[in-house]
């Protein structure tokens, strides 16, 4: 089975955000950087298909910033065989140049399968994977909790409004993971020392602007003040008021 | 002419409560652009675009198919993307649900266009300005959005519906039928009804102040008057009172929630980590000084056993009134 | 007797035959040339000057060929598990990178300023500083950026740097050492491997240096398997830490010795400007205090709330907390002999630690690199016996490393008798360059000084400044799971008094008494020691468990 999966390198989820002095993108100083976990259940899925199917290759490809070639190498570590880094600088927020992108690169590379994570969890788009299937016009299933493939087909299961749906597909397709596709490995030791040997690829991504400007980043507003209500059961009249009224949530 | 298409979501033939708020931000964007509000309605036969008129809908287009009936991603996004293609629409507003999140790149896509997503805010200021909350909402980016045409995807519960009272003139729009390339063949019902405290709307939290687990009974009568799901803090999960799936705050869970209630939690800065985004958050304990009444909107101090069911009483009043 | 209890009474034993192993390496075997154990400043330098001295031989022609170099972290990421003061010497950057100028290396501000005080509840009174304790052309330093700093030059130079992989075990063939045995991961609260599960896997390499930090267990076990002594035991303080991001400016280093510590106690504290508006504060106390209820971590919190500390920490912020043991023996604590047949010691885990100056970061570095050059020297040869690595002895007791703490090797011993007396001793030993008293002073494993009920504190509630022990594990950046094993061995014999003696011991809170029995909260752990020095023995965890910190 040839595979591919598009991992993003994202900050840490436990990192600190500060902002950077143009008041428009994050100050990465001192923070860590790590695979997307969402592309983590992706690159999992993959290795297991590869393996299950007994042969064929897994290909990583991210676009990024150079030091992104270490997310591949993490992936490369897990047990793909070779990496693609799509080189750009900052990534637009507008999820089409990206897509754009990765669809040219996947285009005649004469994929089963490519895989996505369902979001990255920085800029929270839930978008690229979908994208990319569109401009390939290829079948596509987002946020897949389980994924079966056998005899050049595809059902994936998802998460829809009070309960499940089946979807079912021909390959070749696209599929975006959610958590609990499956359980990631942790590369072992010697998956660290021979992805360091694994081909890796740097090309220029060739990135687009897309339709989005940065006006500015900041932190979101401070919380305000709370109040206590009232003491005891007799304050409950007051706190449902104030939640219909004044909060509006009920 | 430049018209704002908004994407409607309906259940059982009817417009979910969440359209209201698609219509609201598309009415903020055609009143900036100087343009009308082109409600599309999806559906199986019988669907009816009634009431999106009353916020703010010049033209209901209602595409009504039996093989409609369910989302299927290729039929729906086809189903967008001739009418916005064919009508030139400037934007296109989609709810950010889960349909949405899947349906709005594919419209995009489609449309080749720029894609503003889950957003929390729309304005217009000489042009169409989002809000976007980004790194697990630590940070807000203001994105203008230049591209023409674009998609924006709202966030359900972010913006208030605003009734604005349009003609709404309902149309029909022809249906393609073409089959999708990846077809829904089964509906799966939930094993358990318990709604994931993660996805949920309102949650309701317990911690060690419940005393026994027994007494989290009454946490969930409280959730089920509100449709919301159960949490609970880190010590009553390493108790074995509830289970890790249920945990709020460091290793358990993020939660977003619209209301989240602090029951008997005493807000170790873990807890309030893991609540940092939700919308209001109500404390209930009777330590006046305990540290999540920082943290909260309203507060009440007293003992639970005699808050709790009272405002589960209340609530029901509520939402049966 | 009631009332006085002996920690040592309390303690289990390392298990010897989990710690060294006598196995043929398993199918999950990688094989190195040398494996650094920890990715501190000691094994991370030794891993550059190997890795440089190889490539300038194989520049030159008949070149040692290929060297495979490998250093083990159990942290997930670089420095997530390195805490330090920290005001460093740079001689050992300069000595490793001799190209590079002071601006190149990984530093906060020059120290410009500062000021030693002795604290009473309400006062600051300066006192002059002791020679010994000046540190004109050091820098502050956060460890964490000076690890990642290295990291990456290690990584420049072809070191294989693996984080998430503690090491559990020695590997030995019987009589040397062969390399280590890394720590299973995904395993369930009983052991039980779940969908995770991760084997130990074997690396076996021609030398082992083991840089393990302070109370490294691979050190203590191979010292005790090899009946390898000292003059003095070990002895350790513990060093709570916050840093701050500061309204008020700190334009100098500060030290205090006082309040809050009670009279018979050894320690006092440190506040650095990292940046102007960044602070890094501390406080540290050796392990040897007479007192059940005594809490670093809570007495830190008291002492922020002097006005001293008080007008520099108003309006700011604490981003991050943690804590750490350091050894305090000092030159006669070192062991007999730093090397055997296929194996180093480097760093805090063999003690270079000078207290008076209260330094350590650079005889780390240079332990390292004197290791790296004794190793490359028997590669070279081909012969990394014993014999061989005694050269990296040489250099360390010819060095600087053993003059210095040969000239302080008295200092922190004299204040086992208390504050005044040790502090006119300590006096006369630097106004005499070490020629006072002269002979050694014995000294007490800390495990054997007994505990009586007192030295507790009482922390004002409320005050924006005091921060929780619950709270201060968030801020280390600890998110272990729940539901992993626990790895303290506790002893048989815990009464509530010793129990009682853990709570307040351990700056995480990971003892908890309830109905009189002990409660382990394990996955609070944030690898500091001090457990393993007084209380229950600490071993490893997975990789990535324990505390996260940045920039500490």
């Amino acid at each position: 089975m040839k595979l591919a999966v598009c991992v993003k390198r994202v900050p840490d989820s436990e990192a600190r955000i500060k902002i950077g002095a143009d008041g428009k993108s994050i100050d990465e100083t001192g923070v860590k950087f790590v695979l997307n976990p969402y592309d983590e259940y992706a690159v999992e899925e993959a290795l297991k298909l590869k393996e299950a199917s007994g042969a064929g290759e897994v290909v990583v490809i991210s676009v990024g910033p150079d030091t992104a070639q270490e997310t591949l190498r993490t992936a490369l570590a897990m047990g793909a065989d070779r990496g693609v880094l799509l080189k750009a600088g900052a990534l637009p927020l507008d999820p089409l140049p990206v897509a754009q992108a990765l669809a040219a690169e996947l285009k005649d590379g004469g994929y089963d399968l490519v895989l996505f994570g369902k979001v990255a969890i920085d800029d929270s788009s839930h978008a690229v994977g979908v994208m990319v299937a569109e401009l390939l016009g290829l079948p596509c299933v987002s946020a897949v909790a389980h994924l079966t493939i056998a005899d050049g087909k595809g059902s994936g299961e998802r998460e829809i409004e009070g309960g499940g749906e089946v979807v079912e597909f021909a390959l070749p397709a696209v599929v975006t993971a959610d958590k609990g596709l499956n359980e990631p490995r942790y590369p072992a030791l010697r998956g660290i020392m021979m992805a360091k040997k694994k081909p890796l690829e740097v090309k220029d991504a060739g990135l687009g602007t897309g339709g989005l400007d940065v006006v500015s980043l900041a932190y979101p507003p401070e919380r305000k003040a709370g109040r206590i209500v009232g003491e005891g059961a007799d304050a409950v009249p007051a706190l449902v008021d104030a939640l219909k009224n004044e909060a509006k949530v009920l | 002419m430049a018209n704002v298409l908004a994407v409607l979501e309906q259940r059982g033939g009817a417009l979910k409560k969440v359209s209201s708020e698609t219509l609201t931000v598309a009415r903020r964007v055609a009143d900036g652009l100087g343009g009308e509000v082109h409600a599309l309605v999806i559906g199986g036969s019988g669907v009816s675009g009634e009431g999106a008129g009353t916020y703010g809908a010049d033209r209901v287009l209602v595409a009504s198919d039996d093989a409609l009936a369910l989302y299927q991603a290729d039929r729906y996004a086809a189903a967008v993307a001739a009418q916005a293609g064919a009508a030139g629409y400037e934007v296109v507003v989609v709810a950010a649900t889960a349909m949405g999140r899947d349906l709005a790149p594919r419209i995009a896509a489609r449309l080749g266009c720029a894609l503003a997503a889950d957003v929390t805010d729309v304005r217009f200021d000489g042009g169409v300005i989002v809000t976007r909350p980004v790194y697990a909402g630590k940070a807000t980016y203001t994105l203008k959005v230049t591209g023409s045409p674009s998609v924006i995807s709202i966030r359900p519960n972010a913006v208030a519906a605003v009734p604005d009272e349009r003609p709404g003139a309902t149309d029909a729009v022809p249906v393609e039928a073409a089959e999708p390339k990846a077809k829904t063949v089964e509906i799966k019902q939930p094993e358990k009804a318990a709604l994931d405290v993660a996805e949920a709307t309102v949650v309701v939290a317990g911690g060690r102040g419940l005393k026994a687990p027994e007494h989290f009974q009454l946490l969930e009568d409280l959730a089920a008057a509100l449709g919301g799901a159960v949490g609970a803090s880190r010590a009553v999960v390493d108790a074995g009172w509830r289970p890790h799936a249920e945990q709020v705050g460091q290793t358990g869970k993020v939660v977003s929630p619209s209301l989240y209630f602090a029951v008997g939690i005493s807000g170790a800065i873990q807890h309030l980590a893991g609540i940092r985004t939700a919308k209001t958050i109500v404390a209930i304990n009777k330590d006046a000084d305990a540290p999540i009444f920082k943290a909260a909107d309203y507060g009440i101090v007293g003992d639970l056993f005699e808050v709790i069911p009272k405002l589960t009483e209340e609530i029901r009043k509520v939402r049966e009134g | 007797m009631s009332g006085q209890a002996v920690p040592a009474g309390a303690q289990a034993t390392l298990p010897r035959d989990r710690l060294i192993v006598a196995e043929t390496p398993g199918e999950e075997r990688i094989d190195l040339d040398v494996v650094f154990v920890g990715a501190g400043p000691a094994g991370l330098a030794g891993a550059i000057e190997l890795a440089r001295l190889v490539r300038g031989d194989n520049a030159s022609g008949e070149g040692i060929g290929d060297v495979s170099i490998g250093v083990l972290e159990k942290a997930a990421s670089l420095g997530e598990h390195n805490l330090s003061g920290a005001v460093v010497n740079p001689r050992a950057f300069h000595d490793l990178f001799p190209e590079l100028k002071i601006e190149d290396f990984p530093f906060g501000q020059p120290v410009r300023q500062e000021s030693l005080y002795f604290l009473s509840e309400h006062r600051a009174r300066r006192l002059p500083m002791p020679p010994s304790m000046h540190n004109t052309g050091n820098h502050v330093a956060s460890i964490c950026e000076i690890v990642r700093w290295l990291g990456e030059k290690a990584q420049e130079l072809g070191v294989d740097v693996f984080p998430g992989f503690p090491a559990g075990s020695l590997l030995t063939d019987e009589r040397r050492v062969i390399g280590v045995r890394t720590v299973p991961s995904g395993l369930d609260r009983d052991g039980n491997p779940m969908a995770t599960h991760m084997p130990a896997a074997d690396i076996v390499a021609k030398v082992t240096a083991l840089s393990e930090g302070t109370r490294g267990l691979l050190t203590q076990a191979y010292l005790d398997w090899q009946a390898i002594g000292a003059e003095n035991p070990q002895v350790y303080a513990l060093g709570v830490k916050e840093l701050w991001e500061l309204k008020q400016p700190l334009d100098r280093v500060i030290h205090t010795m006082g309040w809050p510590l009670p009279r018979d106690v050894f320690g006092g504290s440190f506040m650095y400007p990292l940046e102007p508006t960044v602070a890094a504060l501390g406080l540290v106390v050796g392990l040897d205090y007479p007192y059940r209820d005594l809490d670093v971590h809570e007495l830190l919190q008291r002492m922020k709330l002097h006005p001293l500390f008080r007008k520099y920490l108003t309006g700011g912020e604490l981003i991050e907390w943690g804590a750490k043991t350091i050894p305090e023996g000092g030159y006669y604590a070192l062991p007999a002999r730093l090397s055997g047949d296929g194996i180093v010691l480097l760093g805090d885990a063999a003690g270079f630690v000078d207290v008076p100056s209260l330094k350590g970061i650079h005889y780390a570095m240079q332990s390292g690199i004197y290791a790296a050059r004794a190793i490359f020297a028997g590669l070279k040869r081909g012969d990394t016996s014993a014999a061989a690595l005694q050269e990296y002895d040489h250099l360390v007791h010819q060095s600087y490393i053993r003059d210095d703490l040969y000239r302080t090797r008295n200092v922190r011993l004299a204040f086992k008798d208390g504050f005044y007396k040790g502090g006119m001793k300590a006096g006369l030993m630097t106004v005499t360059g070490g020629r006072f008293p002269g002979k050694r002073i014995p000294m007490h494993r800390d495990a054997d000084v007994a505990r009586r009920p007192g030295g507790s504190v009482t922390v004002p509630a409320g005050d924006p400044l005091v921060i929780s022990k619950l709270d201060a594990v968030f801020k280390a950046g600890n998110a272990t799971r729940d539901d992993i094993p626990s790895h303290l061995l506790v002893g048989k014999d815990v009464t509530p008094e010793m129990a009682e003696f853990y709570t307040h011991l351990c700056p995480a809170g990971v003892y908890e008494v309830s109905d009189g029995k002990l409660v382990v909260n394990a996955p609070n752990c944030v690898d500091c020691k001090a457990t393993d020095v007084v209380g229950p023995r600490w071993t490893p965890r997975e990789g990535g468990a324990g505390p996260a910190y940045k920039r500490m």
